[in-house]
């Protein structure tokens, strides 16, 4: 494929994505925040629905031989150090990688400082890469998979994965329906708690 | 939901599972076309890699920004993340939630109002995120929607390692 064709499917791919993050409400910071918190859990379902049916896409391509898969090398180290950095950021930043684009589309001004803020990280990351490189970014087991440490097939796991994740989507949403969750402004904001009364202090005023 | 029906292009929300099923399903065309799975935080190395290039043409030297260049797969993912913007973009116009100051969430959680706090806060999660996710190789979606639906271990540590980060930062913000 040329790299206008490329890019020509990527706008495409990407605005779809993009209408699905602003209509399911997951791109707002209240709901990402909230869900850091565990008094949203909106982010939870688009998140685990998103991967149960790229479960049940991919064991469908890969079974029927139509595409191959890419999992990426497992190295501990890089794996939980990123992880543990990438979450402080997504907490502060109110976004992720990708959402932080819906945020730009739908208008938060404070999305392009998050934007900004993310292309000086990269690009800090790539002056460093050669000396993390042998530190933290390479070494660990390779491309291990949990059908390659079971050793078995892709696809029945990836189904058997998928059917888990839907029963647990259900629980949850039966503990929390969808819809008691977005708040008057679909923007996962909630009406505070009400504090419990504290016997001799002073009334909080809402800021 | 009151206001138009559900799953209209109209309607304020979708509910979380429709959307989830949506962007679990761009993984046909990410895979059969593009050859590669859904992702977003690499094309910051290839936007970034080319703006420094203009001051510092001596970036391309480093093997790992080369890569993240030029090609179709690292200029899809740009194409991607654009996208992401014009679609949230279109969608909130039709169903009238366009947004501009940043969300009251934020004077809950850190209970000021001026914006210049927020910006600075917002750019500092930025460069973590960015930082975080390139130390680990993937994002959200690399590692989250697309390394975890391919059951890579790697990709499952590092969701949690995310979702760790992310709570216990979470804890030094008021209640939201």
């Amino acid at each position: 494929m040329t790299t206008l064709s490329a890019i020509l499917v990527g706008l495409a791919m990407g605005a779809v994505f993009g209408f699905a993050l602003e209509k399911s409400r997951v791109f707002e910071p209240g709901v990402i925040v909230g869900q850091m918190q565990l008094r949203s859990f909106i982010m939870l379902k688009v998140f685990l629905t998103a991967v149960a049916t790229g479960l049940v896409v991919l064991a469908a391509l890969h079974g029927f031989g139509f595409a191959k898969l890419f999992p990426k090398a497992t190295i501990f180290g890089a794996d939980i150090v990123g992880g543990l950095v990438l979450g402080a950021g997504i907490t502060l930043a109110g976004a992720c990688p990708g959402t932080v684009l819906a945020q730009i589309g739908a208008g938060y001004r404070d999305a392009w400082f998050t934007l900004i803020g993310g292309l000086a990280g990269a690009l800090t990351f790539s002056y460093l890469e050669p000396a993390l490189n042998p530190i933290l970014l390479s070494g660990g087991p390779g491309r291990l998979t949990l059908n390659g440490v079971f050793g078995v097939p892709f696809w029945p796991l990836a189904l058997g994965f998928a059917a888990l994740l839907v029963a647990g989507l259900v629980a949850l949403e039966r503990w929390r329906p969808w819809r008691s969750e977005m708040g008057e402004n679909y923007d996962g904001l909630l009406p505070p708690a009400q504090p419990a009364p504290l016997v001799g202090a002073g009334r909080r005023q809402p800021a | 939901m009151r206001e138009a029906r559900m799953y209209a292009p109209a309607a304020k929300a979708w509910s979380p599972y429709a959307a989830g099923v949506v962007i679990g399903l761009l993984q046909i065309p990410a895979f059969l076309l593009i050859d590669t799975a859904l992702g977003a935080s690499s094309s910051y190395v290839t936007v970034s890699g080319h703006l420094a290039a203009i001051a510092d043409p001596g970036i391309k030297a480093i093997k790992y920004v080369a890569r993240h260049l030029e090609g179709a797969k690292n200029w899809w993912q740009v194409a991607v993340v654009v996208g992401i913007a014009l679609g949230a973009l279109l969608s909130s116009r039709l169903s009238g939630t366009a947004r501009s100051a940043p969300s009251p969430v934020w004077q809950r959680a850190i209970g000021r109002h001026a914006p210049p706090t927020r910006f600075a806060m917002a750019f500092a999660g930025g460069f973590l995120m960015l930082l975080g996710a390139r130390i680990a190789d993937g994002c959200t979606s690399g590692h989250g929607i697309s390394g975890s639906a391919q059951l890579a271990i790697g990709s499952f540590i590092a969701v949690a390692a995310m979702f760790g980060g992310a709570m216990l930062t979470a804890q030094f913000l008021r209640r939201v």
